[in-house]
């Protein structure tokens, strides 16, 4: 929103402020000012001129050579205009002047000599016109410079909206010019209005109001309008600040709006007879202002004629066809509060967001609604003195706002701030805010003005703020908090999850994906993944990618793809959010999970498969201090049958580790071996197992005893394990798998070469000994069918 | 006797410059020291020697066989030493410059970043939390003092899902829970991801990360508050920044502030990642509301205190120095390699 300062100065005087400081105590107390921009100030050496003669230029047709009189003497300005005429007055940058950063200087022009430039609006700044030269048409002092009569030099700031949301009454000159005035202690100056009760004995309008969606419906009609245009103060005005002029009744009511931001209508009175305020049905439309027809809502609010036919989009937009026009004489003014969330919703819907409809839903001030109709009138007076007011002010007032009392103390305040606010001075600021306040003893009474009251001030730390900021945030002394000694841990499942995703990257050589929580649909029809989602946004701009992912892989593999061109060996994994089931109350069972891919050109899958392997057992040993033990069961149609296999421990199952099924393998690229793992990472890290003692080893010499059992070619190592595994000796330190040899000589079986580590506790072990626990090793070993190889 | 000792030490010094290899030296001490060697020999004379001159002769042959027998020792260590020397020189010479391969992985830069933040609120006595990623309308919304006409429920700033819940829009909607198991008095920190239904650009993501912290105690001000925030920015800025505080407006909280910090970047100087003001708006924050508090079954007139939000893709970005929000969800693993274990 763009803020004149000369505006706010009609209300409050500010000088001896320098503009940053304004901006700077602004920003500070109230909301933010992006930026600022002196107007005028480039442009100088403009007076007003009088057209008394048009010549055709000798050479050029589009020129003309006019003769200027300035007061002082008669210019000769070479000029391409298409407008000009005589009799005209316009502006005229004389030699020496600067129009908008341009220097003015004698010029020659197709051979005639030009002493200055008859200028548009646009060119001076201060207006959108620029198809001719300024056509003035009221009443100004040939020869004197412009900015002596009209509001040229201004300082105009950039509000940031958003930082406006709160504070409706914020949203025109006014409401702003009340916190300049509080934050620089000076006085605001009421806004002059006419009394609207003088009209009383005048006809009521027909008005009524149907719907809850409009609180307070204001009208008022007048009559014998004349002037058409707006005078040209009013017309720079609006152009500084956002707007454009278009004619003097469309003009007054944005110039309310935006002087004290109640939004204002005016229809004509010929064709608006009577106001129904109501609901839209289904299937109204409305041609608005621009020409466009927008289907209105069912629900709507509506501003409709006495017919019931709509003539506004309540709050948002005008109709064409009962607006005012060239001919208008005979005006029906509209001054309203609406319901803010029905004129957000419909100004939505139909995706038109206007100067009316943004203020609309901060939730306006019922009570300004007289306010605006009186200086609408006030403002229209001095304009056009033959106007006629025609009914009285026809005021449906439906729904009214409680007006909150609260009570606080000095040392509340003081409390809450953190330093001491004294009571004398928390009644000044609250009394200069607008609030009516009483002293009783300790107890500041407070009541909450209208415009305040609407959805921005309802409690006591409301006030807080308003004392807070006022007193200014950058005088609070700060102070540290008590220091309560409480010892503190790092979440178990945040901290474990840095250390995955740390043992990854630097162990591992993986990559960190941070990825999208959408299922992408796409990419798993493509590759042959059939993951669904268990639940879906309701509406999303994201075509395709509508469900949530009920699993983290897919997203994994997707990457790879997309790096498939790029690198031959592609680590990446990710901690990421899953939803893969509903509980009973349809709520969804959130999981964390971890998803890793390895793939790779040159490895084999039974390498990757390995290194994966070792990945996960290790952290979860090292870690965790459980032990990852792999089983048969359920996995993912995009996982090999055969080559995927449960992740569990004693303790739980937490998913699956594998090989990529090569239908999904191969179509995202079939040059990559492929292995992956999904484990539910938020079970994972929550399990601790016992870390074991360490033991001191014995200090007499180890042996070590390699033994090559001969097995059938089916069996698992861990298989054998499990029979190894009962066979114990005081001697044996521990054993473990060294190699496994398969070769034709061995027909149907294959070796297994176990490596025991033995050694006597308080001895040197002896030949005899050695050959003892082998023996019983052989005798273990053929008791379960088994044999070793010679 | 005497001559011929004189003579065997003046044999042994012009014999021991000829020795130059292992084998020299050997021969050398063969034939002083061995067992047919001079000494033997001038020990099997020394025998026949007699009386008074017994004791200076057999001094001077001890003394001679000394010499030998150290000079043959120094000789041996110095042609070790130049036998080392030899080796040493003719070993394959590594190339020290050759390039390291570069294995290791990389981390996103939200997890570097984030770990040095958790820390750091460890060490100033906070709790850390992690949370959902879907949440309840009630935690996100009503909870958190979001009233049912907010706009920022509406369809097209929030992702609902068709269960009725929402993808968090923000990390507040944490609050309730973390109130609730945390009681009164407390200081948790809760990261997470949050999401919002809006176009993305090179400063908009529909999928971000916030870190949360709330502080509850009795007796909390505002002026805790901007001593709080001050220090700890300037732990996770890691330079001595000011904050100021300016009026803001969020549900949660009343007083509602924005935070600006002086710019790590340039002191505060004014620079092109503040836009020239000196200042960075870094963390919403404010007061929290009497009504977050009571839902959460805490009495607000006995305890209060204050929430903040850490615009933490924003640190990130400036801390990495990228300029555009969608790299941090990147798919490019060449990109995100760069990015390494550290920031």
């Amino acid at each position: 929103m763009n803020i004149s300062i000369n505006w706010i100065k009609e209300f409050v005087d500010l000088d001896g402020i320098e503009t940053s400081e304004l901006i700077r105590r602004f920003n500070l107390a109230t909301a933010e000012i992006e930026g600022y921009e002196e107007k005028g100030k480039n442009t100088y050496g403009i007076v007003f001129g009088k057209i008394i003669k048009v010549a055709n230029h000798p050479e050029s047709q589009k020129l003309h050579v006019l003769s200027v009189d300035i007061k002082s003497k008669v210019l000769q300005i070479v000029c391409s205009a298409p407008n000009v005429r005589e009799g005209m007055v316009t502006c005229v940058a004389t030699v020496g002047g600067c129009v908008n950063g341009k220097k003015i200087a004698p010029v020659t022009m197709v051979g005639v000599e030009s002493q200055g430039m008859c200028c548009s609006a646009f060119e001076l700044g201060i207006g959108a016109d620029d198809e001719g030269i300024m056509d003035i048409k009221e009443e100004v002092p040939i020869g004197a410079d412009i900015k002596s009569v009209l509001p040229i030099d201004d300082v105009v700031f950039e509000i940031d909206n958003k930082t406006l949301t709160n504070r409706p009454d914020l949203w025109g000159h006014y409401g702003l010019a009340r916190e300049f005035a509080v934050i620089f202690e000076r006085k605001l100056k009421p806004i002059d209005t006419v009394d609207l009760s003088k009209f009383d004995g005048l006809k009521k309008l027909h008005i009524n109001v149907s719907t809850p969606g409009c609180y307070r419906y204001g009208g008022l009609s007048v009559d014998n309008v004349t002037v058409k245009k707006s005078p040209l103060w009013m017309a720079i005005r609006l152009y500084y600040t956002g707007m454009r002029d278009i004619n003097l009744l469309a003009d007054l009511t944005n110039y309310v709006m935006l002087e004290i931001g109640q939004p204002m209508h005016a229809f004509d009175h010929e064709k608006v007879k009577g106001i129904e305020v109501l609901e839209a049905k289904k299937g109204d439309k409305l041609l608005t202002l621009e020409g466009e027809e927008h289907e209105i809502p069912e629900g709507s609010v509506v501003i409709a004629d006495e017919k019931k036919v709509p003539v506004a989009i309540a709050g948002i937009k005008g109709g064409l066809k009962d607006s005012i026009g060239e001919d208008t004489t005979s005006v029906l003014f509209e001054s309203a509060t609406f319901d803010a969330v029905k004129i957000r919703k419909t100004s939505r819907a139909i995706g038109l967001i206007t100067d009316s409809s943004q203020r609309y839903e901060k939730s306006l001030d019922p009570e300004m609604t007289p306010v605006a109709m009186g200086r609408l009138l006030k403002l229209l007076k001095d304009i056009d003195k033959n106007i006629v007011v025609t009914s009285a002010f026809t005021d449906c007032y439906k729904k009214k706002y409680d007006l909150p009392v609260i009570t606080i103390s000095e040392d509340f305040i003081s409390s809450r701030i953190g330093i001491k606010v004294e009571q004398k001075y928390i009644v000044k600021i609250l009394s200069a805010l607008g609030f009516k306040v009483d002293v009783n003893g300790k107890d500041i009474v407070v009541h909450v003005p209208s415009f305040r009251a609407t959805k921005d001030v309802s409690m006591k730390e409301d006030l807080v703020e308003e004392v807070a900021r006022i007193y200014g945030y950058d005088n609070i002394t700060p102070k540290p908090l008590a220091f309560e000694p409480k010892p503190t841990t790092l979440n178990k499942a945040i901290a474990e999850e840095y250390e995955v995703k740390k043992l990854l990257a630097t162990k591992y050589n993986a990559v960190e994906i941070h990825s999208h929580i959408w299922n992408m649909q796409d990419f798993n029809e493509a590759h042959g993944i059939d993951s669904k989602s268990v639940v879906r946004l309701l509406d999303s701009s994201l075509a395709g990618q509508s469900g949530i992912r009920s699993e983290l892989l897919p997203t994994m593999l997707k990457v790879v793809y997309e790096n498939r061109n790029q690198l031959s060996d592609i680590r990446v994994f990710e901690v990421g959010h899953v939803a893969p089931s509903l509980d009973e109350n349809n709520l969804v069972k959130e999981e964390k999970r971890l998803a890793v891919v390895f793939a790779s050109q040159k490895a084999t899958s039974e390498a990757l498969f390995e290194e994966l392997k070792k990945f996960i057992v290790d952290y979860a040993k090292h870690d965790l201090a459980i032990d990852i033990v792999l089983k048969e069961g359920d996995k993912p149609s995009f996982m090999h049958p055969y080559n995927t296999f449960r992740v569990t421990s004693r303790e739980g199952d937490y998913g699956y580790i594998g090989v990529v099924h090569p239908r999904t393998a191969t179509s995202i690229d079939k040059r990559l071996n492929m292995v992956a793992l999904e484990v539910d990472f938020g079970l994972l890290s929550s399990k601790e197992g016992y870390f074991k003692k360490a033991r001191v080893p014995s200090k007499y010499q180890t042996v070590n005893l390699d033994v090559s059992v001969l097995v059938p070619k089916a069996m698992k190592y861990g298989e054998l394990d499990q029979i190894l595994n009962k066979y114990r000796s005081k001697i044996m330190n521990g054993y473990g798998l060294k190699e496994i040899y398969e070769n034709i000589t061995l027909g149907s079986n294959k070796s297994i070469t176990i490596s025991y580590e033995l050694c006597g506790k308080d001895h040197t072990l002896e030949g005899k000994e050695i050959d003892e626990f082998l023996n019983g090793l052989i005798a273990h070993l053929a008791k379960n069918k088994l044999s070793i190889r010679k | 006797m005497k001559e011929k000792i004189n003579e065997l030490k003046e044999l042994f010094s012009k014999r021991k410059t000829e020795a130059q290899t292992k084998e020299d030296i050997e021969a050398l001490r063969l034939e002083f020291m061995g067992k047919k060697g001079h000494i033997t020999t001038l020990m099997g004379d020394f025998r026949n020697v007699l009386g008074e001159q017994k004791r200076e002769i057999g001094m001077m042959i001890n003394s001679l066989k000394q010499e030998i027998e150290k000079t043959i020792e120094e000789l041996k260590a110095k042609n070790e030493q130049k036998e080392m020397d030899k080796r040493l020189e003719n070993d394959k010479k590594i190339d020290y410059t050759l390039p390291v391969e570069d294995g290791v992985g990389a981390l996103n830069p939200r997890t570097i970043l984030q770990k040095q933040i958790v820390d750091l609120f460890v060490s100033m006595g906070f709790t850390i939390e992690d949370g959902n990623e879907i949440e309840t309308e009630y935690n996100n919304f009503d909870s958190v003092n979001v009233p049912a006409t907010h706009p920022a429920r509406d369809m097209q700033d929030t992702f609902w899902l068709d269960n009725g819940e929402v993808l968090k829009t923000q990390t507040s909607a944490a609050q309730n829970r973390i109130l609730r198991e945390h009681g009164p008095k407390c200081r948790v920190l809760f990261p997470g991801r949050c999401f919002r239904n809006e176009a993305v650009d090179a400063t908009h993501e529909n999928t971000f990360f916030q870190i949360e912290g709330v502080v509850v105690d009795e007796n909390v001000s505002v002026s805790n508050l901007i001593y709080f925030m001050e220090e700890m920015l300037k732990g996770v800025l890691k330079k001595d920044v000011k904050v100021r505080l300016r009026p803001g407006f969020f549900p949660f909280t009343e007083p509602s502030f924005e935070l600006d910090a002086t710019c790590p970047l340039c002191a505060g100087k004014g620079c092109g990642a503040c836009s020239h003001t000196g200042w960075l708006e870094l963390c919403p924050c404010g007061m929290i509301h009497p009504n977050v508090l009571k839902e959460a079954g805490i009495d607000p007139e006995k305890y209060n205190g204050f929430a903040f939000g850490l615009g933490f893709d924003r640190l990130v970005m400036i801390k990495t120095g990228l300029d555009d929000i969608r790299h941090l969800n990147s798919e490019n693993v060449k990109l995100l390699k760069q990015y390494g274990t550290k920031i």
